[in-house]
C-alpha cells in the first residue's frame, strides 16, 4: 500500500472501497503492464483502417519479401512484406482484429453458457446439479483441439464457424468454477434473508448471487479469451481456420514458416506480437484477481 | 539444483544424439543421399502414382523401349529392334544374356507374363491409362515377342519407354506386387538392398548391369529417406547428412544458389498449372457457364508475374491446356492479356458489375493458389478459399461440386497433347465443359495414326477451348534440384532423377 507509511492519517479519512480498489489497481504492475497492452490493441484493432499504411489485401508480387526496416528494408514497409508482397505491418493490424475479435466473442458466447449452466448447477443443486455435472464430463472428456480441428474440418474454415466452435467447446471452466462460487454463496446468511422475505429466485440469482461471483468471472473471461486467441491461431497455423486472404496471426506463421530458415523474421513478428496479447491478457486477468478477490486483499 | 540436472542430462542427450548421427555421407563413403518428400506407398512402379516411384522405377526396372531424355530419339533397352505388324501388332525381338538382380535370366516368358499382369484390370495396376490400351502378349520363341493392342494406338512407343517396365516372372507370380514392394527385383542399373516401407530405401549399383542405353552406374550406393519438411531437408544439407534434395522451391533455392558449398539446377517439367471452370454447370447455378466470365477471369490473371515472381526458373506462360512440347499442342491459340479493366467490363456486361461470392478450391501450392485468388479478388469476385488434400479434391470435382479450382497436371511426362488434353475434355468424369464438338474432334485425333490428321484435329478442339476460355491455363512447373559440388549431375526436363547419370567430381 502507498499510504502505509501513515495508517493513523488514513484511518482518519476513511477512504472509500472505491479508493482502496483504485489503489490496489495502481500499485499492481502486472494489471497495469497487462491492460495498458490489451487497451493498446484494442485501439489499434478499433483504428486499423487509419492507422495502416496499406491495403492488407493489395498483392504486389515483385516486391515480396521485404525485410523489415530493422534488418535492412526501407521505411516504405516498416515490417516489411510476405510471400505475396503484401504490407507486413498492415496485415498484422488487420490481424490484431480477428483475434481480438475471436477472443472476445468466443470468451462471450462460452461466458454465458458457461455461467448458466454453472450458477443454476450451484444454486439449485440436486437433479440440476448432478444433470450440468455430467455435462461437464462430456465435455472435459473430449479434447478441445481435436474436436475443433474435426467440425472445421468437416464443415470448412471461416471466421464465423472458428468462432461458433471455440465458442461451443470453452465454457468447461466457466461452469466449473460457477457452480463452486455459487454453492459457496447460496449456503450464506444473506441468501437465506433474501429467500424468507420471499425475492423471486431470479431477482436472487441477479442480485445476490452475480455480484458475489462476478470477480472470478472476470479472470475465467480473460483466460479463455487468451485460450480461444491460442486456439484459432493453431487452426489458422493448421489451415483449418480463418481462410486466406484474411489476416491472421496463425496464418501469417503458417505462411512464413516455409522461408524459415532465411526470413525468420516471417514467423518471429507475428509470434512475437500473439506472445505478447496472450501474455497480457492473462496478467490483466491475475492482476483483476488479486485486486479484486476478497481473500487477496492482504 | 534439479533444474540444473535436468539441463546438463538434456546437454548430455543432445550432445550423444549428435554423435549418433549417421556417417557423414561423402565421396570417401561412395553414398550418395537423397531426400523424397513424400512417401511412396509402393516401390512396385504399377502400383504407385507418384514421382517418387517414377525416381525408383526408372533405377531399378528397364522397358523394353528407352528414350533419350536429351534427345527423344526411341532406342532399345531389354529389346533390340521391334516392328509394327500391323496397326495393334508389335513385335520385338529381345536381348540375349540380361539378368534380374535375383539371378532370374530374362527372356521373353517375363515380357509374356508382366504385359499380360498388368493389362488385366482386375490385377488393379494403379494407373490403368498407362497399360489399359494392351491387350495381351504373345511369345514367338524365347527372344521374340508379340504385344497385341487392344485399339490403335499411336502413343505405345512412348508408353513403352516410360512407364511399362518388365519384371522376373517367375519371382513375381510367387511375390506379387505387395512382395515386389518390399523386395523389388529387376533388370536395371540399381538394385534395392533395404526397403522400409514409405521412409526408406537403399539401393546398390548393378555390377553386372547389361549394356544399356541407360549407361552404366558410377555411384556405389544411394541412402534415400522420407523428409517431408523442407526446412527439415535444407538443415541437413548444411550439416552434411543429405547431398542431394530437389523439388525446392523457387524461394529457397535462390538463397542456396548464393552459397558455394551447392550446386542448383533448374529444369522445366510438363506439368501446366491452369484454373477449371464450371462451364457445364455442373456444380448448379454457376456464373461459368457464361463466356464472358470466363474470359473475364482469363484477362483478371497477371500471368507473367507469376511467373516471375513465384515459380520463376525456367517456367513460361501458357494459354492451351497442354504443354507446349507435346506432340499436338500447338500454340496459335487464342491469348488473354492481363487487363483487370477489361475483366471488370465483361464481368459488368455479364451482368455482375459488382462480381460475385464463388467457392475457390486448390490442392497444392498454397502460395500460388493464393497469389491467383487475390488476382480473382481485385476484379471483384470473392472467393471462399479451400486447401483440399488431391484426393479429396479429385472426389468433389468428379462428382462436379467445384466451381473453380486450380489444378495442375503433369502428363505422366509423356511427350503428346493427348496426354492431357484428352484425359480432361472428353467427357470424363473430370470434365467440366462437355463441349461435343470438341469430344468429337479429339476422338479422331486420339485414334488416328496419321501425324497430320491428328495435328489438324487437335489444332481444331484447342482453338475451340481457347476461343471459348473453358480453362485459364496460367503456366508451366518447373524443379529445383540442390546438390553438393561434388555431384555431378545435369537434371532432364521429365522431372524424373536419374541416379545412373550421376557421378562424383
Amino acid at each position: 500500500m502507498t499510504d502505509a507509511a501513515d495508517p493513523l492519517a488514513r484511518e482518519i479519512r476513511g477512504p472509500s472501497p472505491q479508493q482502496m480498489l483504485k489503489s490496489r489497481a495502481l500499485s499492481h504492475k502486472g494489471l497495469i503492464f497487462g491492460m495498458s497492452v490489451v487497451v493498446l490493441l484494442v485501439l489499434v484493432a478499433l483504428l486499423a483502417p487509419v492507422l495502416a499504411p496499406h491495403d492488407p489485401y493489395e498483392q504486389s508480387l515483385m516486391t515480396r519479401m521485404v525485410p523489415p526496416v530493422f534488418m535492412g528494408g526501407t521505411w516504405e514497409h516498416p515490417l516489411g512484406t510476405d510471400h505475396l508482397g503484401r504490407d507486413y505491418l498492415s496485415r498484422l493490424i488487420y490481424g490484431a482484429r480477428v483475434s481480438l475479435m475471436i477472443g472476445a466473442i468466443a470468451a462471450l458466447i462460452s461466458g454465458v453458457i458457461g455461467t448458466a449452466m454453472g450458477v443454476a448447477a450451484g444454486y439449485f443443486g440436486g437433479k440440476v446439479d448432478a444433470f450440468v455435472m455430467f455435462l461437464i464430463n462430456v465435455r472435459l472428456a473430449m479434447p478441445v483441439v481435436l474436436v475443433a480441428l474435426a467440425v472445421v474440418a468437416i464443415l470448412g474454415g471461416s471466421l464465423t464457424v472458428v468462432i461458433c466452435v471455440l465458442g461451443l467447446l470453452l465454457w468447461d471452466r466457466f461452469a466449473v468454477v460457477m457452480r463452486a462460487s455459487t454453492l459457496q454463496i447460496s449456503r450464506r446468511d444473506y441468501i437465506a434473508a433474501a429467500q424468507v422475505i420471499g425475492a423471486s429466485t431470479p431477482r436472487i440469482l441477479l442480485t445476490e448471487i452475480m455480484p458475489n461471483v462476478v470477480n472470478n468471472l472476470i479472470v475465467i473471461v480473460t483466460l479463455e479469451m487468451a485460450h480461444a486467441i491460442l486456439l484459432e491461431a493453431a487452426l489458422s497455423f493448421l489451415g483449418l481456420g480463418v481462410q486466406p486472404p484474411t489476416p491472421s496471426w496463425g496464418l501469417m506463421v503458417s505462411e512464413g514458416k516455409n522461408m524459415m530458415l532465411f526470413e525468420p523474421w516471417l514467423v518471429l513478428i507475428p509470434g512475437v506480437v500473439l506472445f505478447v496479447l496472450v501474455l497480457a491478457i492473462n496478467l490483466m486477468g491475475d492482476g483483476l484477481r488479486d485486486v479484486t478477490a476478497p481473500e487477496g486483499r492482504s | 539444483m534439479l533444474g540444473t540436472t535436468t539441463r546438463s542430462t538434456l546437454l548430455a542427450a543432445t550432445l550423444m544424439a549428435s554423435v549418433a548421427m549417421p556417417v557423414m555421407a561423402d565421396k570417401a563413403s561412395g553414398t550418395l543421399n537423397v531426400a523424397f518428400t513424400k512417401e511412396l506407398e509402393n516401390v512396385d512402379s504399377y502400383f504407385n502414382s507418384s514421382r517418387e516411384g517414377v525416381v525408383l522405377q526408372r533405377a531399378v526396372w528397364d522397358g523394353l523401349i528407352y528414350r533419350d531424355p536429351e534427345t527423344n530419339e526411341y532406342v532399345g533397352n531389354l529389346a533390340t529392334s521391334w516392328e509394327w505388324i500391323d496397326d495393334t501388332t508389335l513385335e520385338f525381338k529381345l536381348r540375349e544374356g540380361v539378368t534380374f538382380h535375383n539371378g532370374e535370366a530374362f527372356s521373353a516368358d517375363d515380357v509374356v507374363y508382366t504385359v499380360n499382369f498388368v493389362a488385366n484390370e482386375e490385377n488393379g495396376a494403379k494407373t490403368q491409362r498407362n497399360v489399359n490400351w494392351m491387350k495381351s502378349a504373345e511369345k514367338i520363341d524365347d527372344y521374340t515377342v508379340r504385344i497385341h493392342l487392344k485399339d490403335k494406338f499411336p502413343a505405345a512407343i512412348e508408353f513403352l519407354s516410360g512407364p511399362v517396365s518388365m519384371y522376373p516372372d517367375e519371382y513375381y507370380a510367387e511375390a506379387g506386387p505387395s512382395g515386389m514392394g518390399l523386395k523389388p527385383v529387376g533388370t536395371g542399373p540399381y538394385k534395392v538392398v533395404e526397403v522400409v516401407p514409405g521412409q526408406h530405401f537403399v539401393l546398390e549399383a548393378n555390377e553386372s548391369y547389361h549394356d544399356s542405353p541407360k549407361g552404366q552406374p558410377e555411384l556405389a550406393r544411394i541412402d534415400i529417406r522420407t523428409i517431408p519438411d523442407v526446412n527439415t531437408q535444407m538443415a541437413e544439407l548444411f550439416s552434411g547428412t543429405l547431398d542431394l534434395i530437389w523439388q525446392v522451391p523457387a524461394d529457397q533455392a535462390n538463397k542456396l544458389a548464393q552459397m558455394d558449398q551447392f550446386t542448383v539446377a533448374n529444369e522445366s517439367t510438363m506439368r501446366v498449372g491452369y484454373l477449371q471452370m464450371d462451364a457445364a454447370g455442373r456444380s448448379g447455378e454457376s456464373p461459368f457457364t457464361n463466356k464472358l466470365v470466363r474470359q473475364a477471369v482469363n484477362h483478371a490473371i497477371n500471368r507473367q508475374e507469376l511467373v516471375d515472381a513465384l515459380l520463376q526458373g525456367s517456367s513460361k506462360v501458357v494459354y492451351t491446356p497442354c504443354f507446349p512440347s507435346q506432340f499436338g499442342c500447338v500454340q496459335d491459340v487464342t491469348e488473354y492479356e492481363y487487363d483487370p479493366e477489361k475483366s471488370k467490363a465483361l464481368l459488368a456486361e455479364a451482368g455482375y458489375p459488382d462480381g460475385f461470392s464463388i467457392d475457390f478450391y486448390a490442392y497444392r501450392d498454397r502460395q500460388y493458389a493464393e497469389a491467383i485468388a487475390s488476382y480473382l479478388n481485385a476484379v471483384g469476385i470473392e472467393t471462399n478459399f479451400n486447401m483440399l488434400q488431391y484426393s479429396a479434391l479429385r472426389e468433389l470435382n468428379m462428382k462436379g461440386e467445384v466451381p473453380v479450382s486450380f489444378q495442375t497436371w503433369g502428363s505422366y511426362s509423356i511427350n503428346d497433347a493427348s496426354a492431357m488434353v484428352s484425359q480432361f475434355f472428353k467427357h470424363g468424369a473430370l470434365d467440366s465443359t462437355r463441349d461435343d464438338e470438341v469430344l468429337e474432334w479429339l476422338d479422331v485425333a486420339d485414334s488416328s495414326t496419321d501425324p497430320d490428321t491428328r495435328l489438324e484435329y487437335y489444332t481444331k478442339a484447342l482453338k475451340k477451348i481457347t476461343e471459348e476460355a473453358y480453362w485459364a491455363p496460367m503456366f508451366t512447373y518447373n524443379t529445383n534440384y540442390v546438390f553438393k559440388t561434388e555431384v555431378s549431375y545435369t537434371p532432364t526436363a521429365d522431372e524424373v532423377l536419374r541416379f545412373v547419370d550421376m557421378s562424383w567430381n
